[in-house]
Protein backbone atom coordinates (compact mmCIF):
# COMPACT_ATOMS: atom_id res chain seq x y z
CA UNK A 1 0.00 0.00 0.00
CA UNK A 2 1.29 3.66 -0.58
CA UNK A 3 2.07 5.74 2.18
CA UNK A 4 -0.17 8.72 2.66
CA UNK A 5 2.23 11.51 2.21
CA UNK A 6 2.60 10.02 -1.64
CA UNK A 7 0.34 12.99 -2.30
CA UNK A 8 2.85 15.60 -1.53
CA UNK A 9 5.42 13.97 -3.34
CA UNK A 10 3.21 13.89 -6.61
CA UNK A 11 3.54 17.69 -6.08
CA UNK A 12 6.62 17.30 -5.84
CA UNK A 13 7.21 15.44 -9.00
CA UNK A 14 5.20 18.05 -10.92
CA UNK A 15 7.16 21.15 -9.58
CA UNK A 16 10.41 19.28 -10.76
CA UNK A 17 8.93 18.52 -14.39
CA UNK A 18 7.54 21.85 -15.28
CA UNK A 19 11.29 22.68 -14.15
CA UNK A 20 12.55 20.08 -16.86
CA UNK A 21 10.01 20.84 -19.40
CA UNK A 22 11.90 24.89 -19.50
CA UNK A 23 15.14 23.90 -19.17
CA UNK A 24 14.67 21.39 -22.03
CA UNK A 25 12.77 24.02 -23.92
CA UNK A 26 14.96 24.19 -27.13
CA UNK A 27 13.47 20.51 -27.80
CA UNK A 28 10.43 21.85 -28.30
CA UNK A 29 9.94 22.75 -32.38
CA UNK A 30 11.31 20.08 -33.09
CA UNK A 31 7.88 18.48 -32.51
CA UNK A 32 5.96 20.54 -34.63
CA UNK A 33 2.12 22.24 -33.83
CA UNK A 34 0.73 23.84 -32.15
CA UNK A 35 3.45 25.14 -29.50
CA UNK A 36 0.36 25.60 -26.17
CA UNK A 37 -0.76 21.92 -27.30
CA UNK A 38 3.02 20.65 -27.62
CA UNK A 39 4.00 21.96 -23.99
CA UNK A 40 0.96 20.40 -22.19
CA UNK A 41 1.94 17.36 -23.95
CA UNK A 42 5.58 17.66 -22.99
CA UNK A 43 4.86 17.85 -19.10
CA UNK A 44 2.13 15.18 -19.17
CA UNK A 45 5.10 12.88 -20.36
CA UNK A 46 7.85 14.56 -17.91
CA UNK A 47 5.49 14.65 -14.71
CA UNK A 48 5.11 10.56 -16.05
CA UNK A 49 8.45 10.24 -16.39
CA UNK A 50 9.57 12.47 -13.01
CA UNK A 51 6.73 10.57 -11.21
CA UNK A 52 8.55 7.20 -10.16
CA UNK A 53 11.61 9.27 -9.46
CA UNK A 54 9.49 11.42 -6.78
CA UNK A 55 8.46 8.25 -5.43
CA UNK A 56 12.22 6.70 -4.87
CA UNK A 57 13.00 9.65 -2.69
CA UNK A 58 9.98 8.60 0.14
CA UNK A 59 11.81 4.93 -0.31
CA UNK A 60 14.16 3.99 2.44
CA UNK A 61 17.82 3.93 1.77
CA UNK A 62 20.49 1.65 3.76
CA UNK A 63 24.04 1.12 3.14
CA UNK A 64 25.67 -2.56 2.47
CA UNK A 65 27.41 -3.59 5.76
CA UNK A 66 28.08 -7.25 5.20
CA UNK A 67 30.22 -8.25 2.63
CA UNK A 68 27.23 -8.77 0.37
CA UNK A 69 23.60 -8.98 -0.21
CA UNK A 70 21.84 -11.76 -2.61
CA UNK A 71 19.39 -10.80 -4.73
CA UNK A 72 16.79 -13.55 -5.15
CA UNK A 73 14.53 -13.32 -8.15
CA UNK A 74 11.40 -14.08 -5.85
CA UNK A 75 10.32 -13.95 -2.48
CA UNK A 76 11.13 -17.13 -1.13
CA UNK A 77 14.71 -18.87 0.15
CA UNK A 78 14.80 -21.46 -2.79
CA UNK A 79 14.31 -18.46 -5.67
CA UNK A 80 17.54 -18.17 -7.39
CA UNK A 81 20.14 -15.74 -6.62
CA UNK A 82 20.74 -13.76 -9.79
CA UNK A 83 22.41 -10.81 -8.25
CA UNK A 84 24.35 -9.25 -5.77
CA UNK A 85 24.83 -5.33 -3.74
CA UNK A 86 28.39 -4.97 -2.03
CA UNK A 87 29.64 -3.92 1.00
CA UNK A 88 29.20 0.33 0.48
CA UNK A 89 26.94 0.32 -2.00
CA UNK A 90 23.66 2.24 -1.35
CA UNK A 91 20.54 -0.08 -1.95
CA UNK A 92 16.62 1.36 -2.14
CA UNK A 93 14.19 -0.43 -0.05
CA UNK A 94 10.70 -0.95 -2.75
CA UNK A 95 8.69 -3.29 -0.63
CA UNK A 96 8.53 -6.14 2.12
CA UNK A 97 6.93 -9.24 1.27
CA UNK A 98 6.64 -11.07 4.75
CA UNK A 99 10.43 -11.68 5.80
CA UNK A 100 12.01 -10.26 2.07
CA UNK A 101 12.73 -6.71 1.04
CA UNK A 102 12.51 -6.03 -2.43
CA UNK A 103 15.84 -3.81 -3.35
CA UNK A 104 16.98 -1.91 -5.78
CA UNK A 105 20.32 -1.61 -5.83
CA UNK A 106 23.10 1.68 -7.32
CA UNK A 107 23.66 -0.39 -10.63
CA UNK A 108 19.71 -0.67 -11.19
CA UNK A 109 18.92 -3.99 -10.24
CA UNK A 110 15.95 -5.06 -8.63
CA UNK A 111 15.21 -8.45 -6.41
CA UNK A 112 14.43 -9.70 -3.00
CA UNK A 113 16.62 -9.71 0.11
CA UNK A 114 15.78 -11.75 3.13
CA UNK A 115 15.89 -10.13 6.12
CA UNK A 116 18.18 -11.74 7.67
CA UNK A 117 20.74 -10.23 5.38
CA UNK A 118 19.05 -6.92 5.36
CA UNK A 119 19.51 -6.41 9.34
CA UNK A 120 23.06 -5.63 9.26
CA UNK A 121 23.05 -2.97 6.64
CA UNK A 122 23.28 0.53 7.97
CA UNK A 123 20.36 2.90 7.95
CA UNK A 124 20.84 6.44 6.56
CA UNK A 125 19.01 8.15 9.27
CA UNK A 126 20.88 7.27 12.43
CA UNK A 127 24.80 6.84 11.22
CA UNK A 128 25.38 3.61 13.42
CA UNK A 129 22.03 2.02 13.50
CA UNK A 130 21.62 -0.95 11.96
CA UNK A 131 18.13 -1.87 10.27
CA UNK A 132 17.82 -4.28 12.55
CA UNK A 133 17.11 -1.89 15.04
CA UNK A 134 14.98 -0.45 12.82
CA UNK A 135 12.89 -3.52 12.55
CA UNK A 136 12.82 -4.19 16.21
CA UNK A 137 11.32 -0.42 16.70
CA UNK A 138 8.74 -1.37 13.76
CA UNK A 139 8.08 -4.71 15.40
CA UNK A 140 7.58 -2.69 19.19
CA UNK A 141 5.50 -0.51 17.23
CA UNK A 142 2.45 -3.08 16.23
CA UNK A 143 -0.33 -3.14 18.46
CA UNK A 144 -3.19 -5.08 16.40
CA UNK A 145 -3.67 -8.21 16.35
CA UNK A 146 -6.51 -10.65 15.00
CA UNK A 147 -7.02 -14.53 15.66
CA UNK A 148 -9.83 -16.95 15.36
CA UNK A 149 -10.39 -20.37 16.87
CA UNK A 150 -11.92 -23.27 17.17
CA UNK A 151 -13.29 -25.47 20.23
CA UNK A 152 -16.63 -26.22 21.80
CA UNK A 153 -19.48 -24.32 23.39
CA UNK A 154 -21.12 -26.90 25.89
CA UNK A 155 -20.16 -29.84 23.44
CA UNK A 156 -21.87 -27.57 19.95
CA UNK A 157 -18.64 -26.56 18.03
CA UNK A 158 -18.09 -22.96 17.86
CA UNK A 159 -15.90 -21.18 15.74
CA UNK A 160 -14.71 -17.31 16.98
CA UNK A 161 -13.23 -14.54 15.30
CA UNK A 162 -11.03 -11.83 17.53
CA UNK A 163 -9.58 -8.38 17.02
CA UNK A 164 -7.30 -7.28 19.67
CA UNK A 165 -5.62 -4.16 20.22
CA UNK A 166 -2.70 -3.62 23.17
CA UNK A 167 -3.34 -0.66 25.34
CA UNK A 168 -0.16 -1.58 27.84
CA UNK A 169 2.36 -3.75 28.00
CA UNK A 170 0.00 -6.53 30.22
CA UNK A 171 -3.34 -5.52 28.81
CA UNK A 172 -5.10 -5.98 25.37
CA UNK A 173 -8.45 -5.14 24.35
CA UNK A 174 -10.44 -7.89 22.63
CA UNK A 175 -13.72 -7.50 20.13
CA UNK A 176 -14.79 -11.06 19.52
CA UNK A 177 -17.67 -12.69 17.12
CA UNK A 178 -18.59 -16.09 17.74
CA UNK A 179 -20.81 -19.00 16.12
CA UNK A 180 -21.93 -22.02 17.48
CA UNK A 181 -23.98 -24.07 15.12
CA UNK A 182 -25.49 -27.49 17.43
CA UNK A 183 -27.89 -29.67 16.44
CA UNK A 184 -30.99 -28.39 17.42
CA UNK A 185 -29.50 -24.43 17.78
CA UNK A 186 -27.49 -21.61 16.70
CA UNK A 187 -26.08 -19.09 18.79
CA UNK A 188 -23.95 -16.36 18.19
CA UNK A 189 -22.23 -14.36 19.95
CA UNK A 190 -20.34 -11.07 20.46
CA UNK A 191 -18.23 -9.48 23.13
CA UNK A 192 -15.67 -7.22 24.56
CA UNK A 193 -13.19 -8.08 27.01
CA UNK A 194 -10.04 -7.08 28.91
CA UNK A 195 -7.37 -9.38 29.12
CA UNK A 196 -4.74 -9.35 31.28
CA UNK A 197 -1.23 -10.65 30.18
CA UNK A 198 1.01 -10.91 33.04
CA UNK A 199 3.84 -12.63 31.41
CA UNK A 200 3.94 -11.03 28.33
CA UNK A 201 7.84 -11.43 27.25
CA UNK A 202 7.37 -15.55 27.73
CA UNK A 203 7.38 -17.68 25.17
CA UNK A 204 4.19 -19.88 26.51
CA UNK A 205 2.58 -16.84 28.08
CA UNK A 206 -0.47 -17.09 30.15
CA UNK A 207 -3.88 -14.78 30.27
CA UNK A 208 -6.58 -14.24 32.04
CA UNK A 209 -9.69 -11.91 30.50
CA UNK A 210 -13.34 -10.50 31.82
CA UNK A 211 -15.84 -10.12 28.84
CA UNK A 212 -18.98 -8.44 28.35
CA UNK A 213 -21.62 -8.64 25.41
CA UNK A 214 -24.93 -9.84 23.84
CA UNK A 215 -26.18 -13.61 22.70
CA UNK A 216 -28.44 -14.65 20.12
CA UNK A 217 -29.90 -17.97 20.24
CA UNK A 218 -31.62 -18.93 17.11
CA UNK A 219 -33.51 -22.85 17.17
CA UNK A 220 -33.65 -24.90 13.67
CA UNK A 221 -36.29 -24.05 11.92
CA UNK A 222 -37.42 -27.55 11.61
CA UNK A 223 -38.11 -27.66 15.48
CA UNK A 224 -42.02 -26.81 16.61
CA UNK A 225 -42.21 -23.99 18.70
CA UNK A 226 -38.49 -22.18 17.83
CA UNK A 227 -38.23 -18.70 19.73
CA UNK A 228 -35.35 -17.22 18.87
CA UNK A 229 -33.71 -15.63 22.46
CA UNK A 230 -31.68 -13.09 22.93
CA UNK A 231 -30.19 -11.37 26.00
CA UNK A 232 -26.59 -10.18 27.71
CA UNK A 233 -23.93 -12.53 28.39
CA UNK A 234 -20.55 -12.19 30.51
CA UNK A 235 -17.51 -14.52 30.43
CA UNK A 236 -14.35 -15.47 32.15
CA UNK A 237 -11.06 -16.61 30.43
CA UNK A 238 -7.61 -18.34 31.08
CA UNK A 239 -5.77 -19.20 28.57
CA UNK A 240 -2.05 -19.79 27.41
CA UNK A 241 -0.82 -18.44 24.30
CA UNK A 242 2.19 -20.20 22.13
CA UNK A 243 4.44 -17.19 20.35
CA UNK A 244 5.59 -19.81 17.13
CA UNK A 245 7.28 -17.03 15.08
CA UNK A 246 8.10 -13.16 15.70
CA UNK A 247 4.32 -12.68 14.38
CA UNK A 248 2.47 -15.69 14.87
CA UNK A 249 1.02 -17.32 18.04
CA UNK A 250 -1.37 -19.93 18.75
CA UNK A 251 -3.86 -19.92 22.02
CA UNK A 252 -5.60 -22.43 23.70
CA UNK A 253 -8.55 -21.31 26.28
CA UNK A 254 -11.04 -22.03 28.33
CA UNK A 255 -14.19 -19.75 28.92
CA UNK A 256 -16.90 -19.81 31.32
CA UNK A 257 -19.96 -17.61 29.84
CA UNK A 258 -22.44 -16.72 31.49
CA UNK A 259 -25.94 -16.03 29.36
CA UNK A 260 -28.46 -13.30 31.26
CA UNK A 261 -31.67 -15.06 29.89
CA UNK A 262 -34.05 -12.70 31.90
CA UNK A 263 -33.82 -12.09 35.46
CA UNK A 264 -34.47 -15.24 36.90
CA UNK A 265 -32.54 -17.66 34.35
CA UNK A 266 -29.00 -17.18 33.62
CA UNK A 267 -27.17 -20.50 31.49
CA UNK A 268 -23.99 -21.32 32.06
CA UNK A 269 -21.57 -22.51 29.20
CA UNK A 270 -18.02 -24.12 29.08
CA UNK A 271 -15.84 -23.01 25.66
CA UNK A 272 -13.24 -24.73 25.24
CA UNK A 273 -11.17 -23.53 22.20
CA UNK A 274 -7.98 -23.39 20.42
CA UNK A 275 -7.03 -21.07 17.67
CA UNK A 276 -4.08 -19.27 16.06
CA UNK A 277 -3.87 -15.14 15.48
CA UNK A 278 -0.95 -12.98 14.33
CA UNK A 279 0.11 -9.24 14.72
CA UNK A 280 0.20 -6.73 11.99
CA UNK B 1 -26.75 -9.81 45.48
CA UNK B 2 -29.18 -12.64 44.27
CA UNK B 3 -27.09 -13.84 41.41
CA UNK B 4 -24.20 -16.17 42.25
CA UNK B 5 -22.49 -16.18 39.04
CA UNK B 6 -22.15 -12.12 39.16
CA UNK B 7 -20.34 -12.06 42.07
CA UNK B 8 -18.32 -14.80 40.68
CA UNK B 9 -17.43 -12.22 38.17
CA UNK B 10 -16.94 -9.32 40.62
CA UNK B 11 -14.21 -11.62 42.58
CA UNK B 12 -12.54 -12.07 39.30
CA UNK B 13 -12.25 -8.82 38.84
CA UNK B 14 -10.64 -7.97 41.87
CA UNK B 15 -8.33 -10.69 41.03
CA UNK B 16 -7.53 -9.49 37.74
CA UNK B 17 -6.63 -6.06 39.33
CA UNK B 18 -4.96 -7.15 42.21
CA UNK B 19 -1.60 -7.93 40.97
CA UNK B 20 -1.45 -4.66 39.05
CA UNK B 21 -2.45 -2.16 41.87
CA UNK B 22 0.87 -3.94 43.87
CA UNK B 23 3.01 -3.45 40.61
CA UNK B 24 2.39 0.12 40.95
CA UNK B 25 3.04 1.17 44.49
CA UNK B 26 6.08 -1.13 44.19
CA UNK B 27 7.21 1.19 41.32
CA UNK B 28 6.01 4.18 43.40
CA UNK B 29 8.82 3.14 46.17
CA UNK B 30 11.44 3.07 44.91
CA UNK B 31 13.79 6.25 45.78
CA UNK B 32 15.31 8.79 43.94
CA UNK B 33 18.60 8.36 42.43
CA UNK B 34 21.25 9.76 43.48
CA UNK B 35 23.27 10.57 40.58
CA UNK B 36 20.37 11.16 37.51
CA UNK B 37 21.79 8.41 35.11
CA UNK B 38 22.75 10.36 31.69
CA UNK B 39 20.92 7.74 29.03
CA UNK B 40 20.71 8.45 25.08
CA UNK B 41 16.98 8.51 24.61
CA UNK B 42 16.73 5.59 22.06
CA UNK B 43 15.90 6.94 18.52
CA UNK B 44 12.69 5.67 17.23
CA UNK B 45 12.33 5.44 13.66
CA UNK B 46 9.89 3.76 12.06
CA UNK B 47 10.58 2.47 8.44
CA UNK B 48 8.84 3.71 5.37
CA UNK B 49 8.55 0.45 3.70
CA UNK B 50 5.28 -0.39 2.27
CA UNK B 51 4.51 -4.02 3.63
CA UNK B 52 2.05 -5.95 1.07
CA UNK B 53 1.49 -9.26 2.83
CA UNK B 54 -2.49 -8.72 2.58
CA UNK B 55 -3.86 -9.93 -0.10
CA UNK B 56 -7.75 -9.05 -1.69
CA UNK B 57 -9.46 -11.34 -4.26
CA UNK B 58 -12.18 -12.54 -5.57
CA UNK B 59 -12.89 -15.97 -7.24
CA UNK B 60 -15.68 -18.02 -8.81
CA UNK B 61 -16.32 -21.37 -9.60
CA UNK B 62 -18.30 -24.36 -9.49
CA UNK B 63 -19.36 -25.88 -5.87
CA UNK B 64 -21.22 -29.17 -6.11
CA UNK B 65 -23.58 -29.89 -3.02
CA UNK B 66 -24.23 -33.25 -1.79
CA UNK B 67 -27.42 -35.45 -3.18
CA UNK B 68 -28.25 -31.02 -4.53
CA UNK B 69 -26.12 -31.45 -7.67
CA UNK B 70 -23.53 -28.29 -8.67
CA UNK B 71 -24.52 -24.56 -9.21
CA UNK B 72 -22.06 -21.30 -10.29
CA UNK B 73 -20.40 -20.14 -6.95
CA UNK B 74 -18.68 -17.04 -6.36
CA UNK B 75 -16.93 -14.86 -3.23
CA UNK B 76 -14.57 -12.90 -1.92
CA UNK B 77 -11.23 -13.77 -0.67
CA UNK B 78 -8.98 -11.79 2.56
CA UNK B 79 -5.44 -13.24 3.01
CA UNK B 80 -2.80 -11.92 5.14
CA UNK B 81 0.72 -13.82 4.47
CA UNK B 82 2.44 -13.70 7.60
CA UNK B 83 5.83 -16.00 6.74
CA UNK B 84 6.75 -17.19 3.45
CA UNK B 85 5.47 -20.67 3.96
CA UNK B 86 1.96 -19.72 6.18
CA UNK B 87 -0.47 -17.43 5.83
CA UNK B 88 -4.15 -16.95 6.95
CA UNK B 89 -7.44 -16.07 4.82
CA UNK B 90 -10.83 -16.02 5.55
CA UNK B 91 -13.36 -16.21 2.21
CA UNK B 92 -16.65 -15.68 2.08
CA UNK B 93 -18.77 -17.31 -0.75
CA UNK B 94 -22.00 -17.48 -2.23
CA UNK B 95 -23.77 -20.16 -4.50
CA UNK B 96 -27.47 -21.48 -4.67
CA UNK B 97 -28.97 -25.07 -4.20
CA UNK B 98 -31.55 -26.57 -6.05
CA UNK B 99 -33.64 -29.46 -5.57
CA UNK B 100 -35.43 -30.36 -8.85
CA UNK B 101 -33.86 -33.31 -9.18
CA UNK B 102 -36.51 -34.52 -5.95
CA UNK B 103 -39.36 -32.34 -7.41
CA UNK B 104 -38.89 -34.64 -10.54
CA UNK B 105 -40.06 -37.33 -8.43
CA UNK B 106 -42.84 -35.61 -6.67
CA UNK B 107 -40.75 -34.84 -3.42
CA UNK B 108 -39.97 -31.01 -2.28
CA UNK B 109 -37.11 -30.19 -0.07
CA UNK B 110 -36.70 -26.84 0.22
CA UNK B 111 -39.58 -24.05 0.14
CA UNK B 112 -38.88 -23.51 -3.24
CA UNK B 113 -36.96 -24.92 -5.93
CA UNK B 114 -33.48 -23.20 -5.71
CA UNK B 115 -32.52 -21.23 -2.39
CA UNK B 116 -29.33 -19.27 -2.28
CA UNK B 117 -26.51 -20.62 -0.07
CA UNK B 118 -23.70 -18.98 1.97
CA UNK B 119 -20.61 -19.67 3.88
CA UNK B 120 -17.73 -18.41 5.15
CA UNK B 121 -14.24 -19.88 6.32
CA UNK B 122 -11.07 -19.20 8.17
CA UNK B 123 -8.10 -21.10 7.20
CA UNK B 124 -4.72 -21.42 7.82
CA UNK B 125 -2.69 -22.52 4.45
CA UNK B 126 0.90 -23.86 3.96
CA UNK B 127 3.01 -22.97 0.67
CA UNK B 128 3.61 -26.94 -0.06
CA UNK B 129 5.83 -26.53 -3.05
CA UNK B 130 7.14 -22.89 -3.88
CA UNK B 131 8.73 -22.51 -7.37
CA UNK B 132 8.15 -20.87 -10.91
CA UNK B 133 6.51 -21.01 -14.01
CA UNK B 134 7.70 -20.56 -17.40
CA UNK B 135 5.85 -19.19 -20.25
CA UNK B 136 7.94 -18.82 -23.44
CA UNK B 137 11.62 -18.30 -23.22
CA UNK B 138 11.81 -14.86 -21.51
CA UNK B 139 8.56 -14.69 -19.02
CA UNK B 140 8.57 -16.84 -15.25
CA UNK B 141 6.21 -15.96 -12.82
CA UNK B 142 6.32 -16.89 -8.87
CA UNK B 143 4.38 -19.46 -7.77
CA UNK B 144 3.23 -21.96 -5.38
CA UNK B 145 1.62 -25.47 -4.72
CA UNK B 146 -0.62 -24.56 -1.30
CA UNK B 147 -2.83 -26.12 1.59
CA UNK B 148 -5.34 -24.85 2.94
CA UNK B 149 -7.44 -25.88 5.80
CA UNK B 150 -9.87 -24.25 7.63
CA UNK B 151 -13.22 -24.45 9.62
CA UNK B 152 -16.34 -21.81 9.19
CA UNK B 153 -20.06 -22.19 8.40
CA UNK B 154 -22.38 -23.12 5.82
CA UNK B 155 -26.00 -21.61 5.70
CA UNK B 156 -28.59 -22.82 3.29
CA UNK B 157 -32.23 -23.74 4.09
CA UNK B 158 -32.33 -21.15 6.84
CA UNK B 159 -29.73 -23.69 9.53
CA UNK B 160 -26.07 -22.96 9.73
CA UNK B 161 -23.89 -26.30 9.56
CA UNK B 162 -20.47 -25.73 11.79
CA UNK B 163 -18.13 -26.65 8.13
CA UNK B 164 -14.67 -27.83 7.88
CA UNK B 165 -12.83 -27.21 4.78
CA UNK B 166 -9.53 -28.61 3.07
CA UNK B 167 -8.13 -27.73 -0.04
CA UNK B 168 -5.23 -27.86 -2.36
CA UNK B 169 -4.50 -24.98 -5.30
CA UNK B 170 -2.04 -23.44 -7.31
CA UNK B 171 -0.85 -19.76 -6.94
CA UNK B 172 0.89 -17.98 -10.01
CA UNK B 173 2.12 -14.05 -9.89
CA UNK B 174 2.65 -12.75 -13.36
CA UNK B 175 4.04 -9.48 -12.03
CA UNK B 176 4.83 -9.45 -8.07
CA UNK B 177 1.55 -8.23 -6.37
CA UNK B 178 -0.72 -10.18 -8.35
CA UNK B 179 -1.96 -13.41 -7.65
CA UNK B 180 -3.95 -15.94 -9.79
CA UNK B 181 -5.26 -19.12 -8.45
CA UNK B 182 -6.61 -22.43 -9.28
CA UNK B 183 -8.43 -24.58 -6.36
CA UNK B 184 -10.13 -26.96 -5.00
CA UNK B 185 -11.81 -27.70 -1.48
CA UNK B 186 -14.19 -29.43 -0.13
CA UNK B 187 -16.62 -28.18 2.32
CA UNK B 188 -17.41 -30.91 5.01
CA UNK B 189 -21.07 -30.76 7.38
CA UNK B 190 -23.29 -32.98 8.88
CA UNK B 191 -26.90 -32.31 7.78
CA UNK B 192 -29.60 -34.30 8.82
CA UNK B 193 -31.76 -32.60 5.93
CA UNK B 194 -32.61 -35.99 3.71
CA UNK B 195 -33.65 -37.99 7.19
CA UNK B 196 -30.12 -39.06 8.21
CA UNK B 197 -27.55 -37.37 10.18
CA UNK B 198 -24.59 -37.97 7.93
CA UNK B 199 -21.18 -35.94 6.68
CA UNK B 200 -21.66 -34.18 3.56
CA UNK B 201 -18.42 -33.66 1.35
CA UNK B 202 -19.04 -30.84 -1.08
CA UNK B 203 -16.71 -29.90 -3.40
CA UNK B 204 -15.63 -26.67 -4.67
CA UNK B 205 -13.47 -25.64 -7.99
CA UNK B 206 -12.79 -22.10 -8.50
CA UNK B 207 -10.81 -19.99 -10.14
CA UNK B 208 -9.47 -16.58 -8.38
CA UNK B 209 -7.66 -13.21 -9.01
CA UNK B 210 -6.20 -11.33 -6.28
CA UNK B 211 -3.58 -8.30 -5.56
CA UNK B 212 -0.79 -7.71 -2.56
CA UNK B 213 -1.60 -4.64 -0.65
Amino acid sequence: MRPLHAGGEYIHGLRFSVKMGTAEGSRRHACGGNPNRLAAWCIYVLVALALPVSADEANEHVLVADPYLELHTAPGRGYPIFDIAERGERVEILKRHTDWFKVRTARGKEGWVSRVQMEATLTEAGERKTFRDVLFDDYLARRMEFGFSFGTFNRDPLLSVYTGYRVHDNFLVELTIAQSAGDFSSTSLYYASLVSQPFPDLRWSPFVALGWGRFTNTPKSTLVSANQTKGDLANATIGLRYYVTRQFFLRIEAKQHVLLVNYDKTNPYTELSAGAAFFF
Amino acid sequence: MKNPSISYFLILTLSLIAPTTTKAQSVESIPEPVIPAQLDRRQVHIPKISATDIEVGAFAGILSVQDFGANPSFGIRLGYHVTEDYFVEGTYGHSTVSDQSFRRLGIAIFSKEEIDLTYYNLSIGYNLFPGEVFVGKDWAMTSAVYLVGGVGNVNFNSENHTAFDFGIGIRVLPVDWVAMRFEMRDHMFSSDLLGKNELKHNFEMTLGVGAYF
